[in-house]
């Protein structure tokens, strides 16, 4: 069952034509490689698929729902089962590890502080950053933020991830951990989209690729099928032939 | 190639200035709009408008304060030794009563407000949307207007009355103060001249227009924060039309709330 699906997605900002026609799907529990140069707008795909961008025409459905020209009040539910890792980790600056954390858990559901305390520690734990529950971010490093911005996306236990380049600029311990974070939340069930420059990560994580180019999808296909096809676009992506 | 002279190239300028006026007239209406319909709507942030009170408010008192004692001295002394000559010493109690109550309270406090809050709600709103905060607060499933926007435009609109109400009661001070050092004047004669003088209308008009002035200098300072786009430079640009914006909003706007006012006086 497809859990995603964006049909004949277009996209411009101003005169700048973003997307002409994008479309592909993704089934449920799968994790999805999102690639392409830079500038390809991958993250307006993510962005457009929580309702941060709005698409100009065709269809985005998550869950046979078409979420296209939902409202902001509309967009809350489907906002609660989607999860948003943003590429930075977007902490909240003034709020602390456990107030961040507790953001969502707080707005969306009845438990009192104590159980969100109890929630926030066990997730805390799981992610190895239980000593930093009281820190700021500013206090944290990158490695940290984008592992709290994931812990924080997670909360209310989503059917869906969307990252948003989560190893960017990481050293390999910290590249090591968010890939094992990403294939402890597959292992659950949880469909997902990687975008993604970072291609060994990719390749460990993602089920499937598709690749992003002049505005369209010019391919989709299995991970170790693309891989071992030597003129892939993936493979010629790889090796820094195209961009 | 011909070259553009003043009668080709302020039409332009002048059009695309009217444009953006009125781009950024309707952002700000459309974000009143906003603000209207979702604070009908649960949750209320309560915690975050007590916050805002604080940052608001009571951290703006110290500035509040110096500017009200300085305004009234300054204004006691320029009416003391310019009516000297006339004999009209006795006058200058209600003269710096009547105007700080009706004009230099709420004007000069709510420009000290759009310097130091305006300028900080735009940064604080501009750095929030570069750092993808503001995106992070709608994924997550909450409005940004709820936690950003309703708790600054009340605070705003709680706290500038009262910090006015300050500003009269410190600029009066003021005066009364240099009455006494330096123009001779008797401490409770200028205090009971002030009392009997100012009627309840001279509080109502500057607490009236307070009101007005805090959404001059909130709803721009939140519009130009939420808009910027691209990076760090824009938080900057934000900041300085907010202010700008402001604070023209309020000088501009005093006008038209005076002579309003007036009519009000007249009716009653």
């Amino acid at each position: 069952m497809d859990v995603i699906q964006i049909k004949n997605f277009k996209k411009s900002f101003g005169t700048n034509l973003v997307h002409d026609g994008v479309t592909f799907d993704v089934k449920k529990g799968e994790c999805l490689g999102l690639v392409g140069g830079s500038g390809a707008g991958k993250s307006v795909i993510l962005r457009s698929l929580i309702g941060l961008e709005q698409a100009d025409s065709g269809s985005i459905l998550i869950n046979s729902v078409d979420i296209t020209h939902m409202s902001e009040k509309e967009l809350v539910e489907i906002r609660k089962k989607i999860a948003y890792v943003f590429q930075n980790g977007a902490l909240f600056d003034s709020m602390t590890v456990f107030d961040n954390l507790a953001y969502s858990l707080r707005a969306h559901t009845q438990l009192n502080e104590s159980q969100i305390d109890d929630r926030i520690s066990v997730q805390l734990d799981e992610f190895g950053l239980l000593s930093a529950k009281l820190l700021y971010p500013s206090e944290l490093s990158g490695g940290m933020q984008k592992r709290i911005g994931l812990a924080r996306a997670i909360m209310l236990g989503p059917d869906i991830i969307l990252y948003d380049e989560p190893t960017a600029g990481l050293d390999p311990y910290n590249t090591i951990k968010i890939q094992e974070l990403i294939l402890r939340m597959k292992s659950k069930g949880v469909t997902s989209i990687l975008v993604t420059h970072d291609m060994p990560t990719g390749i460990a994580v993602c089920d499937r690729f598709v690749f992003l180019q002049n505005k369209v999808i010019s391919e989709d296909g299995q991970t170790e099928e693309l891989l071992n096809k030597p003129d892939s676009l993936i493979n010629q992506f790889i090796k820094g032939q195209i961009v | 190639m011909k070259s553009k002279t003043w009668t080709t190239t302020i039409p332009d300028d002048f059009k695309k200035s009217f444009e953006a006026f009125l781009i950024h007239l309707g952002g700000c209406g459309l974000l009143i709009k906003k603000f209207f319909s979702e604070i009908r709507t649960k949750p209320f942030y309560f915690s975050l408008l007590v916050e805002q009170i604080y940052l608001i408010g009571v951290k703006s008192l110290p500035l509040i304060i110096i500017t009200a004692l300085s305004t009234g001295m300054v204004m006691a002394l320029q009416y003391g030794f310019g009516l000297e000559k006339f004999g009209g010493k006795p006058y200058v109690p209600r003269l710096v009563a009547s105007t700080i109550l009706r004009e230099m309270g709420p004007v000069f406090t709510s420009l000290m407000l759009a310097a130091r809050v305006g300028a900080g709600i735009a940064s604080e709103i501009g750095s929030m949307v570069v750092t993808q905060q503001i995106d992070a607060i709608r994924a997550l499933g909450t409005s940004p207007i709820k936690r950003i926007v309703i708790p600054r435009v009340l605070a705003c609109l709680i706290s500038l009355p009262i910090l006015v109400a300050i500003c009269d009661v410190v600029g009066n001070l003021g005066g009364l103060i240099v009455g006494y050092y330096e123009l001779g004047l008797d401490p409770q004669f200028y205090l009971r001249r002030v009392l009997d003088t100012s009627n309840i209308q001279d509080y109502a008009v500057g607490l009236g227009k307070s009101v007005f002035f805090a959404i001059f200098i909130v709803v721009p300072a939140c519009y130009f924060g939420l808009n910027v786009k691209n990076g760090t430079k824009e938080v900057g640009l934000a900041t300085t039309k907010a202010v700008v914006t402001g604070s023209l909003l309020i000088l501009i706007g005093d006008f038209f709330l005076s002579k309003l006012f007036w009519i009000f006086d007249k009716w009653m």
